[in-house]
């Protein structure tokens, strides 16, 4: 209920804060241009807006503030004790006072400086009106600056209480410093308290939740106690105190059995006794701590009696709250250690129980408990004789819940426990092969082959394989068989083999034909990238007559007829052979001789004079002349090359700017001429 | 484990190579290596691809049916395991593999059985038609030694025009 609303306080600003915030607010939120040749009016409510304004502002947050902090007589009288503790209840209600004064101060500076305001004739009376007012309020605030520092730490500190919540279920642990109270709420719950060897570690209350028959219990850890009267303690132990007085929980006091906190078991129970007033109507445990170093047996007989009057006093105090039961002496003293765990348990639950007795008993007693007890009901069959029939429980159930109870020892042994005997989880592989149904149970760690020879065994597998298996040697044998009797047709015709002398030619048809082939393809390929040149112009000599000789021959004819008949057709033949003939030949070839003579003496005829003389009827000055002309004349004669070489006139410009001579920077050099 | 059969050429895809592409459908395409998925993903039918098995046997040139190939046929109900039949099935396994390599050979000796008498024929020809390339004519006349091989099949059929004019009068 009030839990929440600690944590939710808004946060106090310091006087200076404050005023700067206001103010810097009036300044954005209003219009902050004037001048002064606008109509008085509107000077006036300009100013107007911004007392009126700022006044407001003053008085929202400052309303806040004071609807946000609790008052301390509208709480759980257990939180107004613990802020009366905390921070002095006077104080508190002093500087919430001053702030409402500061509140009602500003609203009549406001108002008064409005009223003057309607008044003011020039923007610098307005002006100055309105400087005033702002002024003022101000001052106000600043005068109640060390109100808002208080309340601002308070604020602060509240919100770092921890979340008790005064009405439901709750443990609370007292007891002298260093008896080992936040040990045992550590151990409890998820609480981390602080524990060290020195007393008054705990300065505050702590709270923690534990759980019990399904619902969740707080534990409180106090500081510790002295035992001196009420108006000597300081503050932290008014925190215990307090706690003990407004809260209904269930008491545990911590009793130290070794003294080991620095005081003996007689002033243990001597603080017992002086704050038992403050254990009425509760349900008190005494719990003797570090059992560990100081068990209970061995304890000095005096301090045993004075455990035993303690709880006597415990079991009264109990006595009371549930009507009808005897005082529960066992319960009321336990003896727990919380270094080593034993009976820490024990103690909680008892706690828990004793308290849970006492809520109930509460409710059935209250009003409340009518509604709960309308919605119960109890359906139980009319007794129609008087023969008893006891409810009927199986022999099987029985019989089960003895197997149950025998179980614990014999238990079965699990797959894990297998695991954890041979290894644990990464050294341990399970054998899955164990649960296998087969025929036969030997077959269960075989190894099974899945491919053989590039197939799938899996796909060959059938029950009746070698019965297919026989049909298919079976037909096998037939086909052999069938194969044997039809071989009798001779497909041997060896006779009709090639000849020795057949097969080369064949060889050598082949190779030319490929030669050829591939010759036409050459020739094919060049023909449009390569001009061909006459075959007059044989520069290889390849076309001579001891090839053709040679071609001949291979063919399987005579050449010397041919290769003759071909010199003598050849001009260098006749001229250097001339003489030759006409002596050797004599008679045989006489026609030849006088062809050849006749030829001789028509051109030693026309070379009697000499060629460059010039004569008269030929045109020409002088012989000089003449020469000159069949020089030149020789130069229409030349023969027209027909290599098919690029000549002068030849020349094609097939790319008219080259890109390298066009683009590009040099690495010396100018690029002024492209 | 499982051998699969590569899609494009139907050879074994061993564990560890190839690639499986699954369509949208849901059909999965089995590939032994990057040149089959490389020619199925030009869209190439392997029916038209000269080197795969589904060219190959859809043009001839392989055995398609056989008793042999009954043998191995994928079925999608689990036995359970007998070791004996297991034992059966490997040791058949290895005769059905034998038998089925020499039905395999026996058809390709079929399929090359007249390959001898067709080049023999075709030799004929060549150097019947060619031999100019290599002896000049007149010298085959000179030397009766060299003769040509005889054709043997062809003998050509002269009809006689003197019983066509009878049949048509």
């Amino acid at each position: 209920m009030v839990l929440y609303n600690f944590k939710q306080i808004t946060v106090v600003p310091s006087g200076k804060e404050f005023v700067d915030i206001i103010l810097s607010r009036t300044q954005r939120q209003t219009p902050t241009v004037v001048h002064k040749g606008y109509a008085i009016n509107r000077i006036r409510q300009f100013y107007m807006r911004k007392v009126k304004y700022t006044q407001t502002n003053f008085h929202e947050k400052i309303s806040t503030i004071l609807e946000d902090f609790p008052r301390l007589d509208d709480i759980h009288p257990f939180y107004g004790e613990l802020l009366n503790h905390l921070y002095d209840k006077d104080h508190y209600k002093l500087a919430l006072g001053q702030l409402n004064t500061a509140r009602n101060l500003i609203e009549k500076i406001a108002k008064d400086y409005v009223r003057l305001l309607k008044y003011g004739d020039s923007l610098y009376r307005c002006k100055n009106l309105k400087k005033a007012a702002l002024g003022r309020m101000c001052t106000v605030m600043k005068r109640v600056s060390p109100s808002l520092a208080y309340l601002e730490q308070v604020r602060q500190h509240m919100s770092r209480l921890p979340s008790i919540d005064p009405n439901t279920r709750t443990i609370l642990i007292c007891g002298y410093p260093n008896v080992g109270k936040s040990s045992f709420i550590n151990k409890i719950t998820r609480a981390d308290v602080d524990v060290q060897p020195y007393a008054f570690t705990t300065k505050s209350l702590f709270v923690g939740h534990t759980d019990y028959k399904y619902m969740r219990w707080q534990v409180i850890d106090t500081p510790g106690i002295l035992d001196h009267p009420l108006e000597e303690c300081n503050t932290i132990e008014m925190l215990s105190i307090t706690a003990l007085a407004y809260l209904r929980a269930a008491v545990l006091f911590v009793v130290d059995l070794s003294g080991n906190c620095g005081y003996t078991i007689a002033q243990q129970a001597a603080l017992f006794h002086s704050i038992r007033a403050l254990f009425a109507n509760k349900p008190v445990i005494i719990a003797c701590n570090k059992t560990d170093l100081q068990p209970f047996e061995t304890l000095p007989e005096s301090d045993k009696k004075l455990i035993e009057e303690m709880r006597k006093e415990a079991a009264r105090a109990g006595a009371g709250l549930v009507d009808g039961a005897p005082p529960d002496e066992e319960n009321c003293m336990l003896t727990m250690s919380t270094m080593t765990e034993e009976g820490l348990i024990n103690v909680k639950n008892a706690a828990c129980e004793k308290l849970l007795q006492m809520r109930v008993e509460m409710k059935m007693k209250s009003k409340k408990i009518n509604d709960c007890l309308n919605r119960i009901h109890v359906a139980v069959p009319k007794a129609r004789d008087q023969k008893e029939r006891p409810p009927v429980i199986p022999q099987a159930v029985l019989d089960a819940r003895a197997a149950q109870n025998n179980a614990a020892e014999n238990k079965r042994k699990l797959e894990k426990d297998l695991e954890n005997e041979n290894g644990g989880a990464g050294v341990y592989s399970a054998n899955l092969h164990k649960h296998y149904l087969l025929l036969d149970p030997d077959w269960k760690d075989d190894i099974v082959p899945e491919i053989m020879d590039g197939h799938n065994i899996a796909d060959f597998v059938d029950a009746d394989i070698l019965q297919r298996l026989d049909e298919l040697e079976r037909e096998e044998d037939e086909r052999a068989a069938a194969a044997e009797n039809g071989m009798d047709e001779d497909e041997d015709m060896s006779d009709q083999d090639l000849t020795p002398e057949e097969a080369e030619a064949l060889a050598a048809i082949r190779r030319k034909k490929k030669l050829m082939l591939a010759e036409h393809r050459a020739k094919k390929k060049t023909a449009d990238n390569k001009p061909v040149v006459p075959r007059r112009h044989d520069v290889e000599r390849q076309f001579n007559t001891s090839r053709m000789g040679r071609h001949l021959s291979s063919l399987g004819l005579d050449p010397t007829a041919a290769v003759n008949r071909a010199r003598s057709r050849s001009a260098a033949g006749t001229r250097s052979r001339k003489r030759e003939r006409s002596e050797a030949a004599g008679g045989d070839d006489m026609e030849v001789d006088e062809q050849a003579n006749k030829r001789m003496r028509s051109r030693t005829r026309s070379l009697s004079r000499p060629h460059k003389e010039a004569l008269p009827g030929e045109g020409f000055k002088d012989s000089a002349q003449k020469v000159k002309a069949m020089k030149i004349g020789k130069n229409a004669v030349k023969e027209r090359n027909k290599d098919a070489r690029k000549g002068e006139a030849d020349r094609v410009h097939y790319n008219k700017k080259p890109k390298h001579l066009f683009s590009g920077k040099r690495g010396t050099g100018k690029t002024d001429r492209r | 484990m499982r051998l699969e059969k590569c899609w494009f050429c139907s050879s074994t895809i061993y564990p560890g190579h190839g690639i499986q592409f699954v369509r949208n459908d849901a059909k999965i395409f089995r590939f032994c290596r990057s040149k089959c998925h490389k020619n199925f993903k030009m869209k190439r039918n392997p029916r038209k691809v000269k080197w795969t098995k589904a060219y190959r046997k859809l043009h001839g040139k392989e055995l398609t049916q056989d008793a042999t190939f009954e043998f191995e046929r994928r079925r999608n109900r689990p036995e359970r395991y007998n070791r004996e039949v297991v034992e059966q099935t490997l040791k058949a396994m290895k005769k059905i593999d034998e038998v089925r390599v020499q039905r395999e050979a026996k058809f390709w000796e079929s399929r090359m059985k007249g390959k001898k008498a067709k080049e023999r024929t075709e030799a004929a020809k060549e150097l019947e038609q060619n031999i100019h390339l290599v002896k000049a004519p007149g010298v085959m006349k000179s030397e009766p030694g060299f003769s040509l091989p005889k054709l043997a099949e062809k003998t050509k059929v002269k009809v006689s025009t003197s019983s066509k004019v009878e049949m048509q009068e």
